[in-house]
């Protein structure tokens, strides 16, 4: 750790003009960090595809009720009309205006997505993280952990454990989806991490005393930034594919508006019979759309990580 | 030599596999047999997810094509109550307690050996033998049952000329096998014997089809030589598909938009006839807290808008039910003119909470509130029934104007029949009436003789409502012969329904009869209204009498 | 023999670790499964004697008996295949009911599997050849488009399109309505005909892991020695790409199959509802909606189980294909 002095200017006669001292950034540290992050995915094709349809679809839930021509579920419209003046994508069964709904939903799958995605990717850094510093029984034991929870059909899990909880909130979905996709996340942050404990400059922080806690937290860590944030996509990917089978099975809360549930109540009110395919086409897009951002945006995310993988600009 | 690529032999081996499947599979379409007079295909039963064989006609779970296969003794009709004979030419009361039947002669079993009047007998005595096949409780109104000559004669324990009709719908089995079935209450039946006219030909999990019975009473009456019932899919969007596609004759299936979605397919040959069938009502759980105070069961119903309900649930198709219990205009006659506006209660949210006070609920907040708690309702029913789950969604959404959190439960059939049947429900949608006489309707949904205690099953009252001014006019109702003392004791029954609300009758619950004129025609219709197109009970028996080839 | 020896112990701690999941997760839970369970199974029929209370408690947790105790009784249901009954289907055993949908899943996911591990070979070889070109391109953010695809939305799609619109494939079940299950010729070729649009549905959705595992073996491969001795001696790219780099390159890739087997049985639970094919995946779709435990429990080991045997056999077979392995 290097301190940092301002060195006084020399004031020596006839010197050159003084060279003010370096003033301290006005940007705090984590944003120079996001900045500088951003420009290196932009710069990579797909990721910057990803970034502008993560940014729409972040915008339109931003400003839904600015957005949304109607309330998401009014049903004061005639039911299963077609594409229309009033009803951009028609109604559905119960006389709800289907673009509002696309719109008030972009909220609900954003939000599971990525809190769900940070929820897992928290539990797989703690675990991973853990396991992969602590050599030994821990390791074993979480390692296997992580493995069974590998190897364990992830959906029919989820399913299940929805249909045991018997409430229907949001939160149920974000926590069966967080608990479905952690070990992904966890088995190569492990694996990062007991590569990282034998480096030189980790060993050399154990030695004058660091405390296990600030080691991990300051030294492990910050080498794993992409990793990490790789993880994050990678399971929000997961959560917002989930959320919409969650909900398409009618596993969902019945009361709020997502993409998923716009698909549910389109196979039960049967749109293919009435025609209404837009009203299956969007949402699925849209879901489709979302899931693609987040890998995209990964793809990235690995380029920062492995220069190998960058795109020959 | 030139060895091909792995990557071009596999995609050869791939093409070449696709072709073989496609040709067999096309070549393997072929059409269920026929042979001459034409095949009448019927949606089947649903499948759970496949048919499960049981042609006992006294189990719940039996398939619907044993009505083609059995007969009752005469079929009333659901929409104005006259009836046609069967197997009894005719029937009379010699008293208020005795129902004399004249059974038919030369009728033969489809196994050759001739039906008798002591066939009757051994049937009903059969139910009277095994409880549990007597799902009429035909034996909690009779005495007795004997034969004399070409007589069946009906003793009651009291008088209760209403219930012929039940009577009347048993269905026969033969003396000659089920006497010798060791439990004929499991007993799924699989090689019935029967006077009706068709007999089972194949049964496969996904479909059961049934052949002529030549020996049948009046074979020349029947048109179709064969009957196919496919299974119906677990995912009612699938079957509404299936349905348009031309598959079925006649279907029995909600449709949305109906003109577009099916006439216009065919506008030849398909047609569409969606009568009054019964009232959908929200069945409140009269056992539990707080539907067990009428007050609270006032409030629901003051505080639902029905003619929105029955908008999103039917489509326009039906309207809004009059809370006397009767289908209006069908069965005016019967209307108690004390009641207000025909029985039609219309939304009206202060005094809805006037009443819901008076339970001892406020609302506080937005939120309907007793002792610190928020009212809460669970309301069950069949997931694949939209048109029912489109209207219990509007009941959340006015329930929830008024502060009550209702949430619905959509579990599939046969869960949804175990919570009504055993009273653990909070709240169902179910059907009320529709059998086309008050005190049928009435009976079944009212009579404390059917209150069982919660988690014993019953087959009727599902909500468990008692009250002995109500059983005393049903008694009343069934013994009369005087047309005003009925009228008295239907005013009775429509006043408990209106004033006590142990089920909120919402909407007219529509007969979704779907036929196609291409092979035969005849089918019920608003021209000509001789039964309910229903294609799960004895009006498949109706029908099939009615219809000719096209 | 290391190697099958180090992998079967594997598979045999997985499969307890699976199974002891599986007799925890009900336990776990807020509220009573089991008198839920009894509840609905008396308000089905199915007449409550202590055989049968004793098959729903051994499943789903017994107020009364140990932990220990109940594992113990769990453990050996499970031998003896005794998962009791089930209130969606009361007339039959768990077992029975298990036993009838299993081969279609099994053929479904075998048809599934073989149909993308193809298609998705040929175009990570087309890609990985390709590289760095536009061809590359396309195949790998058309391939990343078609994983984010929810399988039930592209199935409601093909459904409507091939099936309603088209009627070039059935719109519902497993088999023609009124043939009986068996095993002639007419009726294997039914049910493959019926499984194609599943199979499909399935197959475009989880093609990209092996379009993007195969992309990098070729990728790999292509830098290997003997491919650039080959140029060296003049012969065509092509010819390298398809005769000598694909042949190395074309064995499956263990972890690929693993993962593409989890999305397969992840995904027909949603696609089987949306065509009616009477697999598990649609029991579990009848058994999560009306809340029947048992039935949950049962297919959820049964469907963990056959996921982990069958990677492990393909972890045995793979050692036949690749002997580098064996060294590992």
């Amino acid at each position: 750790m290097s301190i940092v002095t301002s060195v006084p200017p020399p004031t020596v006669p006839g010197a050159a003009v003084q060279i003010p001292p370096a003033r301290p950034s006005s940007i705090p540290g984590p944003f120079q960090f996001l900045g500088r992050s951003l420009r290196t995915l932009w710069a990579n094709g797909k990721a910057r595809i990803g970034l502008v349809i993560l940014g729409l679809d972040i915008l339109v839930a931003l400003l839904a009720p600015l957005i949304a021509p109607h309330s998401p579920s009014a049903t004061t419209f005639p039911p299963y009309l077609s594409p229309n003046g009033t009803n951009w994508f028609g109604t559905t069964g119960n006389g709800q205006d289907v673009f509002s709904q696309m719109i008030y939903g972009a909220r609900i799958s954003l939000l599971v997505g990525i809190i769900a995605g940070a929820v897992a990717t928290f539990v797989a850094v703690t675990i991973g993280l853990i396991a992969g510093y602590r050599p030994g029984i821990i390791d074993e034991v979480l390692s296997f952990v992580t493995n069974l929870a590998l190897v364990i059909p992830g959906l029919p899990l989820m399913f299940i454990l929805a249909a045991y909880l018997k409430s229907r909130s949001v939160w149920t979905i974000v926590l069966v989806v967080a608990f479905t996709s952690w070990a992904t996340g966890a088995r190569v942050i492990r694996s990062q991490a007991s590569t990282l404990r034998t480096r030189e400059f980790v060993t050399s922080a154990q030695f004058s005393g660091e405390r296990l806690f600030r080691v991990v937290f300051r030294e492990i860590l910050p080498n794993m930034t992409s990793l990490v944030a790789g993880s994050f996509f990678a399971a929000a990917t997961a959560a917002v594919m989930a959320e919409a089978s969650l909900e398409f099975l009618g596993l969902g809360d019945p009361n709020t508006v997502s993409w998923g549930t716009i698909l549910y109540y389109a196979q039960q009110q049967n749109a293919l019979l009435t025609g209404q395919w837009v009203m299956i086409f969007a949402p699925g897009l849209a879901i489709a759309l979302l899931a693609l951002s987040f890998t995209l945006v990964n793809f990235g995310v690995d380029a920062l990580s492995n220069p190998r993988l960058r795109e020959k600009s | 030599m030139r060895r091909v690529s792995p990557v071009r032999s596999t995609m050869l081996w791939a093409a070449a596999a696709f072709c073989l499947v496609a040709l067999s599979a096309c070549g393997n379409n072929s059409s269920n047999g026929s042979s001459g007079g034409g095949t009448l295909t019927i949606q089947g039963d649903a499948g759970n997810p496949t048919l499960v064989e049981n042609f006992n006609p006294f189990q719940g779970s039996a398939l619907h094509g044993f009505n083609l296969i059995y007969e009752p003794l005469e079929i009333p009709s659901p929409i104005d109550g006259s009836y046609t004979p069967f197997l009894a030419t005719g029937y009379k009361f010699s008293d208020p307690k005795t129902l004399v039947y004249t059974i038919r002669q030369g009728v033969k079993w489809s196994d050759g050996k001739d039906f008798t009047p002591a066939d009757v007998v051994f049937t009903f005595n059969l139910l009277k033998k095994y409880p549990a096949l007597d799902s009429k409780g035909v034996w909690q109104q009779i005495s007795g049952v004997s034969a004399s000559g070409n007589d069946v004669t009906v003793n009651f324990s009291a008088p209760n000329v209403p219930f012929a009709s039940s009577i009347a719908q048993t269905t026969i089995v033969p003396q000659h096998l089920w006497s010798s079935m060791s439990d004929p209450v499991k007993d799924p039946n699989t090689k019935p014997v029967g006077t009706g006219p068709f007999m089972l030909d194949q049964f496969a999990p996904t479909q059961y089809s049934l052949k002529k019975n030549t020996n049948y009473w009046q074979a020349d009456k029947i048109a179709p030589s064969e009957v196919v019932f496919p299974a119906q899919a677990s995912n009612q969007s699938t079957n509404q598909l299936d349905v348009v596609s031309g598959k079925f004759d006649w279907s029995y299936n909600f449709l949305p938009d109906v003109k577009t979605t099916y006439v216009s397919r065919d506008p030849a040959h398909n047609q569409y006839w969606f009568p009054a069938g019964g009232t959908i009502g929200l069945y409140l759980n009269l056992t539990k807290r707080p539907y067990s105070d009428v007050n609270f069961r006032k409030g629901i119903s003051m505080a639902l808008d029905r003619t929105t309900i029955a908008t999103k649930a039917v489509n326009g198709y039906l309207d809004q039910a009059s809370m006397s219990g009767l289908i209006l205009p069908n069965l005016k006659k019967w209307l108690d003119p004390s009641l207000p506006n025909q029985g039609l209660v219309k939304q009206d949210t202060a005094g809805a909470q006037a009443a819901f006070a008076q339970a001892g609920y406020t609302t506080q907040g937005g939120k309907l509130m007793s002792n610190g708690k928020q009212a809460t309702m669970s309301i069950v029913m069949p997931g694949n029934f939209s048109d029912w789950v489109a209207a219990a969604k509007e009941v959340v959404n006015q329930l929830g104007a008024v502060g009550i959190a209702a949430t619905l439960d959509l579990p599939q059939y046969a869960q949804y029949s175990s919570a009504i049947q055993g009273g653990t429900f909070d709240a169902a949608i179910g059907g009320f009436g529709g059998s086309g006489d008050p005190y049928t309707d009435f009976d079944v949904a009212l009579a404390s003789s059917f209150a069982t205690p919660v988690n014993t099953p019953t087959a009727n009252n599902f909500e468990r409502f008692k009250d002995p001014a109500v059983d005393q006019a049903l008694a009343t109702l069934a013994s009369s012969t005087d047309q005003s003392a009925q009228q008295q004791a239907t005013y009775t029954l429509e006043q408990a329904m209106y004033n006590k609300v142990p089920i909120v009758l919402m909407y007219y619950g529509g007969s979704w009869g779907l036929f196609s004129t291409k092979r035969f025609t005849g089918w019920p219709s608003a021209s000509n209204p001789y039964t309910l197109p229903t294609s799960y009970n004895n009006s498949l028996l109706t029908v099939v009498t009615h219809i000719t080839k096209a | 023999m290391n190697y099958v020896v180090r992998k079967g112990t594997l598979f045999l701690i997985t499969l307890w670790g699976a199974i002891t999941l599986n007799f925890l997760l009900p336990r776990l839970m807020p509220g009573s499964p089991v008198d839920a369970a009894l509840a609905r199974l008396a308000s089905s029929g199915v007449p409550i004697t202590n055989a049968e209370r004793q098959a729903v408690e051994i499943q789903l947790g017994s107020p009364h008996a140990s932990l220990l105790s109940q594992y113990g009784d769990y453990l050996s249901g499970i031998v003896h295949l005794n998962f009791g009954s089930s209130y969606s289907f009361p007339s039959e055993t768990v077992a029975q009911t298990i036993g009838k949908a299993a081969p279609w899943t099994l053929g479904l996911v075998g048809v599934t599997t073989i149909v993308a591990f193809i298609i998705g070979t040929l175009l990570g070889v087309y890609a990985g050849w390709r590289r760095g070109k536009t061809a590359d391109t396309t195949v790998t953010l058309g391939a990343t488009f078609l994983a984010a695809f929810p399988p039930f939305w592209l199935g409601l799609l093909l459904l409507y399109v091939l099936a309603f619109k088209l009627s070039l494939f059935p719109i519902k079940g497993g088999y023609n309505p009124g043939e009986t299950p068996n095993l002639s010729p007419s009726f294997l070729a039914d049910a493959v005909y019926h499984s194609i649009l599943p199979a499909l549905t399935l197959a475009i959705t989880t093609l990209s892991g092996w379009v993007f595992g195969m992309r990098n073996n070729m990728i790999n491969t292509l830098g290997e020695d003997y491919v650039t001795f080959a140029e060296a001696n003049g012969l065509r790219t092509r010819t390298i790409a398809l005769l000598y780099a694909a042949r190395n390159a074309i064995l499956p890739n263990v972890t690929a199959f693993g993962l593409s087997l989890g999305a397969v049985v992840g995904g027909s639970v949603l696609v089987e509802g949306v065509f009616s094919y009477p697999g598990l995946g649609n029991l579990l779709y009848i058994a999560v909606s009306n809340h029947d435990f048992p039935l949950m429990q049962a297919l959820f080991l049964v469907i963990t189980v056959s996921m982990l045997v069958a990677i492990f056999v393909v972890d045995l077979l793979y050692v036949r294909l690749d002997p580098r392995v064996r060294q590992a």
